[in-house]
C-alpha cells in the first residue's frame, strides 16, 4: 500500500517522446496501402476498410460501456482511469462517423443485399424493409452515430465541467445520461452490429449476435484500458492514484469478459449446429473452408483456451509482465475473429493471403488518424478527472490506518 | 485475547503482532475491514485449486461418460448426429464442471477451515461475544512458537490492547 511513497524504488517514468511519430507514419503507411487497394478492388477495399473500422469502434463503444457502468454502479475504483475511457468514447463522433463513410459509399460493394436486382420480390429483404433499403441504411447509420455522439458528449461535458467547479452535481447528471445511455447502447449496438456486419450475409440471422459483438466488443476494450493504464502508470501520471486494486479489477473483468464472449460464440454456434437448419448452417460451413478453418482454431485456442488458462490464477490478474502479452495478442485475436465474421462473405473457400496487405493498412490508416485524435483530446485535458467525488477512494484512503489512528476511536464518545 | 476499539487500531496492532513474528494468530472484527488480509500478511487461499480439479473432473467425467454410454457401450443416432461429437457433449459435461467446482469450493473451503465444528475454546471468554457488536479482537495462539504468557501481554499491552485475557481450553 504505501509502496508507491518511496519513489526511490520505481524506475524512471517512463518516456514515449521517440515514438510521438509513430501515428502519422502509420496514417502515411495506411494511407498509400488503402489507396492502392481501392483503386485496384472495391470490394477487397471495402471489406478491409469495413474490418479497420468495426476493429475501433469496439473499442469507443466499450470505453463508452466502461464510463456508463462506472456511473451506473457508482464504482470508486474506476475513478483514475474514468478520464482516457471517456477520451476514447467520445472518439465515435465525428471520427469514426467519419471512418464510416467509405463503408457507405463502397456499400453496394459491401453488402450484397444491396445489390439483389428486384429487392420487392426477396423476402429475405422485404421482411427487412425498412432497415434494408438505400435510404434506410443512411438513415439509420446517422441515428447510430447521432445517439453515441449524445451520449458521449454529454458524459465528457459533466465530467470536464466537474474539473473546473467540481461540483457533485456533475456526478448526478452523468450517472443521468448512464441511465437511459445504457439502454440506448444496447439497441444501436445491436442493431449496429446486424446491419453493418452480420447483413454480409442477410439470409444469415442470428439472434445473439448483438450480444455476441457486446462481449467481444467490451473484451477488447479492456484489453486497450488495461494496457493505457499500464503506460500511464510508467509514466507516473496517475502517481498516488492507481493501487493493486485498479489493475486486479481490471484483470478480473478482462479474464471474465474471455469466458462470457467465448460463451455466447459457443452458444450461436451450439444453437445453429444442433438445429441445423439450411438457411443457419451455410454461415458456419463456408467457415469450415480452405484457411478459414484453421483461422476457427486459432480463435477456439487464442481467443479463449490459451487466455483464459493464462489468467486463471488470482495473482497473474496484476502482473503486468503475464498480461501486457495476453492483452496485446486480445487486439490480434479480436481482429481475426472480426475478419472471420466479415471476410468469408466475400471469400468462401478461404483468405487469399497475397491480399492480407489491404487490410493491414486500414487498420495502420484509422489506427494511426483515432490514435493522433486521441492523444490531442488526452493531452488539453487533466490525465484523470481530480475533482470527482470519489477520487479519495479509488487511492485507496478507505483503509490507511496509520492517519486514523492518531483520532483514535470514533464510536466510543456514545459509551 | 486482547480488545481494541477501532479498524484502526486493530490494523496497527496487527502490524506489530505481525512484525513481532508470531506466525498463529488471527483477528475478529465485527464486520470485513479492507486490507486487514494484507496487514496481516495472508496468502490467498487454496480454495481455487480444490474448485480446478473438482471442476476439471466433473468436466472430463461427463465428456467420457457421453462418449462410453453414446458412442462405444451403446451407439445410439440421435437427430442424425454423429455418435459423439463435441458440440453435443460440451454443454453437459460444463454444467457438470460448475457443479464439481462449486462442489470444491465448497467442501475445499470447509476442509481448509476445519469446519464443521461443534465449539471453540474462544467461546469461553465472556468478552468475546463483543466481536459481533463494537469490538475488534486480536487472539495469539498459545500454540505459537513464540507465545509465553508475560511476553506476549507485554506486547499486547504495548500496543493497545484493552482486557488482555488468558483464554484456557476445557
Amino acid at each position: 500500500m504505501s509502496s508507491h511513497n518511496d519513489s526511490t524504488h520505481l524506475p524512471p517514468p517512463l518516456d514515449l517522446s521517440r515514438w510521438a511519430k509513430l501515428p502519422a507514419l502509420a496514417m502515411a503507411v495506411g494511407a498509400i496501402l488503402s489507396i492502392l487497394g481501392a483503386v485496384a478492388s472495391p470490394a477487397e477495399f471495402g471489406f478491409s476498410w469495413l474490418l479497420a473500422f468495426v476493429f475501433f469502434l469496439s473499442i469507443a463503444l466499450g470505453s463508452l460501456f466502461l464510463v456508463m457502468v462506472h456511473h451506473l454502479t457508482d464504482a470508486g475504483w474506476s475513478v483514475p482511469i474514468r478520464r482516457f475511457c471517456e477520451h476514447l468514447a467520445s472518439l465515435l463522433f465525428p471520427w469514426l462517423a467519419l471512418l464510416f463513410l467509405p463503408v457507405a459509399l463502397f456499400g453496394k460493394s459491401i453488402y450484397s443485399w444491396m445489390r439483389v436486382a428486384s429487392p420487392e420480390t426477396n423476402n429475405l429483404i422485404v421482411a427487412k424493409a425498412p432497415v434494408f433499403t438505400g435510404p434506410g441504411f443512411w438513415i439509420a447509420s446517422a441515428a447510430f452515430f447521432g445517439i453515441w455522439w449524445l451520449l458521449s458528449s454529454r458524459l465528457v461535458y459533466w465530467s470536464l465541467r466537474q474539473d473546473v467547479t467540481g461540483d457533485p452535481q456533475c456526478t448526478h447528471k452523468m450517472r443521468f445520461h448512464s441511465g437511459w445511455g445504457i439502454v440506448a447502447f444496447a439497441i444501436t449496438l445491436t442493431l449496429a452490429s446486424v446491419l453493418w456486419v452480420s447483413a454480409l450475409q442477410y439470409q444469415w440471422y442470428s439472434a445473439i449476435f448483438g450480444v455476441y459483438f457486446f462481449a467481444s466488443t467490451t473484451w477488447v476494450t479492456l484489453a486497450t484500458v488495461y494496457i493505457l493504464t499500464v503506460i500511464l502508470q510508467r509514466q507516473r501520471l496517475l502517481d498516488g492514484l492507481l493501487n493493486y486494486n485498479q489493475f486486479y479489477f481490471l484483470g478480473v473483468l478482462f479474464f471474465a469478459f474471455t469466458v462470457f464472449q467465448a460463451y455466447i460464440e459457443f452458444a450461436q454456434y451450439f444453437v445453429v449446429w444442433n438445429a441445423n437448419i439450411p438457411t443457419e448452417t451455410f454461415y458456419y460451413l463456408i467457415r469450415e473452408n480452405g484457411n478459414w478453418w484453421c483461422l476457427s482454431m486459432i480463435l477456439i485456442f487464442g481467443h479463449f483456451l490459451v487466455p483464459f488458462f493464462i489468467m486463471l490464477p488470482v495473482s497473474v490478474k496484476s502482473n503486468f509482465k503475464v498480461l501486457i502479452p495476453v492483452c496485446v495478442a486480445a487486439w490480434f485475436t479480436h481482429a481475426l475473429d472480426l475478419a472471420f465474421n466479415i471476410f468469408p462473405a466475400l471469400h468462401n473457400d478461404g483468405y487469399p493471403l497475397k491480399w492480407i496487405w489491404l487490410p493491414v493498412g486500414c487498420l495502420l490508416f484509422q489506427g494511426g488518424f483515432l490514435a493522433h485524435r486521441f492523444l490531442i483530446k488526452f493531452q488539453s485535458h487533466p490525465p484523470y478527472p481530480p475533482k470527482d467525488p470519489r477520487i479519495l477512494e479509488a487511492m485507496g484512503h478507505h483503509f490507511a490506518a496509520d492517519e486514523f489512528t492518531a483520532g483514535e476511536s470514533v464510536t466510543g464518545g456514545n459509551q | 485475547m486482547a480488545e481494541f476499539d477501532s479498524p484502526a487500531a486493530i490494523l496497527t496492532a496487527a502490524k506489530q503482532v505481525r512484525a513481532a513474528g508470531y506466525r498463529r494468530w488471527d483477528i475478529f472484527t465485527p464486520f470485513p475491514i479492507h486490507g486487514i488480509d494484507k496487514v496481516m500478511g495472508l496468502k490467498n487461499s487454496l480454495v481455487g485449486w480444490f474448485s480446478l480439479a473438482m471442476g476439471g473432473g466433473a468436466f472430463l467425467s461427463g465428456m467420457g461418460l457421453l462418449w462410453f454410454t453414446n458412442a462405444f457401450d451403446y451407439p445410439l443416432i440421435v437427430g442424425g448426429k454423429p455418435m459423439y461429437s463435441i458440440p453435443m457433449s460440451f454443454v453437459p459435461s460444463y454444467i457438470l464442471m460448475v457443479m464439481g467446482g462449486a462442489i470444491g469450493a465448497l467442501v475445499g473451503m470447509l476442509a481448509l477451515n476445519q469446519l464443521p465444528r461443534l465449539h471453540h475454546p474462544l467461546f469461553n471468554s465472556e468478552r468475546f461475544a463483543l466481536v459481533s457488536r463494537d469490538k475488534f479482537l486480536l487472539v495469539i495462539g498459545a500454540n505459537d512458537d513464540q507465545f509465553s504468557t508475560v511476553e506476549t501481554r507485554k506486547l499486547l499491552e504495548s500496543i493497545g490492547g484493552k482486557h488482555i485475557e488468558l483464554v484456557e481450553e476445557d
